[in-house]
């Protein structure tokens, strides 16, 4: 199916990035929110992003006024009107993204596809609150996501091969990488890590090695850019802590967090946010 | 940290990364070659864990994994697959097939 035009609904930072590099390629995009205000931030940071290219020479001002002219910012249902794939970018609470997506279903074409760039929650559980459950995949993108060339493209009980084509198809437009992922716990990358990351706060407890030796002993190897501690206080300790808990219960013990990362959520370490985590800020 | 020390850290974390990759691949998540794809282009790794793997030499895989399990634990035996695959001769890069296939030189 040819996606003539998007809607990205939720105009959080993720949203915003979303909505910025759909309207690079010159493709029309209505970034939705219910709250004036959030569009408001949303544009600001946007034309942020454009003034940076324009700044760096990597577009011409003509063009980033061009490519800005593609989204609209509407609070409107209305706006919607000839949207052929929503992108849900709301935050990540199961009620909210329900009542998007039943929101969605009756607002756009019986042909729209309606995608979420949930990082955990179930698709094929988000796909059943609409009419049209073959027509829902997952478009999960990395932050931030202007710059992160990945998308996993999520595909749910009932999504069609014609919808994860499509999607897959719209991610190269927009020069992502698309990689096809069958709905699962923390999909693929998420996964990974949080394997790998709960074996290195293993190992922290059992030999007692500070956080920053052991980061800089992988980095220096050059396995991964930056090292699971550094990478958990950027997440957030509570959302690390809080996603290893859920990969453990569906999962199993390999994913268990360590107690030092529960004593630190516990005291209100979390991280970069707070900054305190595994390191100082 | 000993040198000694570094390395077991090394080779537990990617072992570890391998072994999740591995669980995606037989549990049909994934295609071998997309998820080292996702785990360059969405976490920055330098190699993806299959092709690791595969570059490493299985046989080897096998051996570090049976010697984790016996000094850690169950978490870290061979999965099947993998020993299937060195059973067949298929021990990665230098046999031309292991997690994927490799063709010319």
């Amino acid at each position: 199916m040819y996606v003539k035009k998007i809607a990205v609904v939720g105009a959080g930072t993720m949203g915003a990035d979303i909505c910025y590099t759909i309207a690079t390629r010159g493709i029309p995009v209505v970034l939705r929110d219910v709250d004036e205000a959030q569009l408001t931030r949303a544009k600001k940071h946007i034309q942020e992003l454009f003034d940076g290219r324009v700044g760096t020479n990597k577009m011409t001002l003509a063009d980033a006024q061009d490519r800005m002219g593609f989204i609209t910012f509407s609070s409107r249902l209305e706006d919607l009107d000839g949207v052929t794939l929503a992108i849900e970018a709301v935050t990540e609470q199961i009620r909210v993204k329900e009542a998007v997506f039943r929101e969605l279903d009756q607002t756009l074409s019986s042909m729209a596809l309606i995608v979420s760039n949930t990082s955990a929650l179930s698709i094929s559980h988000l796909a059943e609150v609409t009419g049209r459950p073959d027509r829902v995949a997952g478009m999960h993108f990395f932050y931030p996501a202007h710059m992160m060339k990945l998308v996993e493209v999520i595909a749910g009980d009932q999504s069609s091969d014609e919808t994860i084509d499509t999607v897959m198809r719209l991610a190269e437009e927009i020069r992502k990488i698309p990689v096809r992922v069958k709905e699962c716990p923390g999909f693929v990358v998420n996964r990974v890590l949080m394997a790998s990351m709960a074996e290195v706060l293993r190992f922290k407890e059992e030999h007692d090695i500070a956080a920053a030796e052991i980061d800089q002993a992988i980095t220096e190897a050059k396995i991964a850019p930056m090292g699971p501690f550094f990478l958990a206080d950027a997440l957030g300790l509570d959302v690390a802590y809080e996603v290893a808990q859920y990969l453990t219960q569906a999962l199993g013990a390999r994913f268990r967090p360590s107690d030092e990362l529960k004593n630190m959520v516990a005291e209100g370490h979390l991280g970069m946010k707070t900054g305190h985590g595994f390191y100082s800020y | 940290m000993t040198a000694e020390t570094k390395t077991a850290l090394l080779t537990r974390f990617q072992l570890a990364t391998f072994l999740e990759a591995v669980r995606l691949v037989d549990e049909g998540i994934a295609s071998a070659r997309d998820i080292d794809i996702a785990m360059r282009a969405g976490a920055g790794l330098v190699v993806g864990p299959l092709e690791w793997a595969d570059t490493t030499g299985l046989d080897v895989i096998v051996q570090q994994l049976e010697q984790m399990q016996e000094i850690i634990g169950e978490r870290f035996k061979p999965p099947a697959s993998l020993l299937t695959k060195v059973a067949r001769g298929q021990l990665g890069r230098s046999t031309g097939q292991g997690y994927m296939a490799y063709h010319g030189s």
